[in-house]
């Protein structure tokens, strides 16, 4: 009993993974194929933007707050107060910025895509696209995924810089430190090679976010507990994803980092 | 049959299905279609619930592919378009979805425009407001025009979902199931709608329903699917008045 519930997730994995690569190519396939859904990507991009700035700066705030301040005491014990700043914002640009957006985004934006697609499919909305003659892989998904992949690393640029200011407050509740020279011991131990590894990922994780929210959302089940299924499991597989790209970005990002010193 | 389909029999045959075959996990919908449909000719097609009715006539739009058999719209068979080509048939052919399938993130303009934009490269605005008002005048819904569909009953969404496939000025309107759900008055007003459509925009049309009074208002022909086969075809009053029985209380049970 215990082998065939075993065999039946494993084959249920690889068809879902299956099911995703062919979509994947296919948007890459539509990716470059008129006409060019311009005006809806705009829309898209500014409806993502407009949406998760309120939380993403909220958290974002809290988490340099909080990391400043969980890290002081013991920076404080042998006499290192000064590397703060600099220990801080290492900790947001290269992992907790993209990490932390990226989950949120999962959790908005993923499950936001997943549920508009699957209820767009369950209503039929998908099938009257395409018999308008409208190809709805150009028009809601290359759109969607397009919007997610630039628009999650201009967002961890904010979370970041909301995140520097948070670490700036929590250093005052304390102590008092300008805020150019707060700025100068944060971006000192900050190198190009930080960055770089670091943005290219954080485009990695919106096209992620996208293409399993439009993915789980196109190839919904019928009925409205389709829809449930599709934005649960859009948040549930996206952030598993991001995690595993993250492991692997820094992996990827260390080999970087021996080949630029 | 009617003197109507009589005459239009002459007239070029704008669908042909042979032996058409279609299963779903095994579970045999379609067995053996066969259908031959002339311009402007309104056939009703009368069946059970989840006996197959709208899985034909996604076929003939391409949303579903069939497993086998002949299947030509225009002369040409569907399930070997590419495409392009799929795209140029589905604006020759209107589909009226059962639940409207109205966009529902966009008003009843946009809704209208949306195809337009998209297959007649229409860049004129001008042009494109006189055609969106023709339309909803020719469903009587004028004042509709900016709102959302959220804010329109049962009825008046079937309209906007009609105006919005006449848009295009299909050949072939397909319409699955187009008063269900819609009370007894709004209904008999929808079917007449159609009847309306069919003589202003000449088009032919294969309607899906259970309803009896759109099938008589609206019909030239009437098909009877059951276990995947047409298992009676005449018109209204042949099949009320049929000498098979089971035909007959198909008539009075629905």
């Amino acid at each position: 009993m215990s082998s065939y519930s075993e065999n039946n997730s494993i084959q249920t994995f690889l068809t879902e993974l299956g099911g995703l690569s062919r979509f994947t190519v296919q948007f890459f396939r539509e990716l470059f194929r008129p006409p060019y859904e311009h005006k809806e990507f705009l829309k898209q991009a500014y409806s993502i933007g407009l949406n998760t700035l309120p939380l993403i700066g909220i958290t974002a705030f809290i988490m340099g707050l909080v990391l400043t301040l969980q890290s002081k005491p013991v920076l404080e014990e042998f006499g290192a107060e000064s590397w703060l700043p600099g220990m801080v914002s290492v900790s947001i640009v290269r992992e907790i910025g993209p990490v932390i957006t990226a989950l949120i985004c999962a959790g908005k934006v993923g499950s936001g895509i997943g549920a508009e697609l699957g209820s767009m499919r369950v209503t039929e909305q998908i099938d009257a696209m395409e018999v308008s003659g409208t190809n709805p892989m150009n028009y809601l998904v290359v759109t969607r995924v397009l919007s997610t992949t630039f628009m999650i690393p201009i967002l961890v640029f904010y979370a970041d810089a909301v995140s520097f200011y948070g670490s700036y407050l929590a250093v005052n509740l304390h102590d008092f430190i300008s805020l150019p020279l707060f700025m100068n011991l944060a971006f000192d131990p900050l190198h190009f090679y930080d960055l770089i590894p670091a943005t290219i990922k954080t485009f990695f994780f919106g096209f992620a976010i996208g293409i399993i929210g439009c993915y789980k959302g196109y190839y919904s089940e019928k009925g409205t507990e389709g829809v449930g299924k599709a934005a649960n499991s859009a948040v549930v597989i996206s952030s598993l994803v991001i995690f595993i790209m993250d492991l692997i970005a820094v992996q990827l990002a260390d080999l970087f980092n021996v080949f630029m010193r | 049959m009617s003197e109507i389909s009589e005459h239009i029999d002459q007239n070029e045959t704008l669908i042909e299905i042979k032996n058409l075959q279609k299963a779903f996990n095994g579970n045999q919908v379609l067995k053996d279609i066969n259908l031959t449909i002339k311009r402007s000719e309104n056939i009703v097609v009368l069946g059970k619930s989840g006996i197959g009715k709208s899985v034909l006539i996604k076929c003939i739009v391409g949303l579903i592919q069939p497993d086998s058999g002949v299947l030509k719209v225009f002369g040409r068979e569907v399930t070997e378009m590419n495409q392009k080509e799929l795209n140029d048939l589905r604006t020759r052919v209107g589909f009226i979805f059962q639940g409207n399938a109205l966009y529902d993130s966009m008003t009843v303009r946009e809704n209208l425009e949306f195809p337009l934009r998209r297959n007649k490269i229409m860049k004129d605005t001008k042009l494109i407001n006189e055609l969106i008002l023709d339309v909803l005048d020719s469903v009587g819904l004028l004042e509709a025009i900016d709102k959302m569909p959220s804010e329109l009953s049962g009825g008046m969404k079937k309209r906007i979902g009609l105006a919005r496939t006449l848009i295009l000025k299909p050949e072939i309107i397909l319409y699955d199931e187009p008063t269900t759900g819609l009370d007894p008055l709004t209904a008999r007003e929808i079917s007449n709608l159609i009847v309306k459509i069919q003589q202003k925009y000449k088009a032919t049309s294969i309607i899906i329903t259970h309803d009896l009074n759109c099938a008589k208002i609206a019909s030239d022909r009437l098909m009877i699917l059951h276990d995947g086969v047409f298992k009676a075809k005449g018109s209204f009053d042949e099949l009320k008045n049929s000498e098979n029985s089971w035909v007959r209380s198909f008539f009075e049970t629905v």
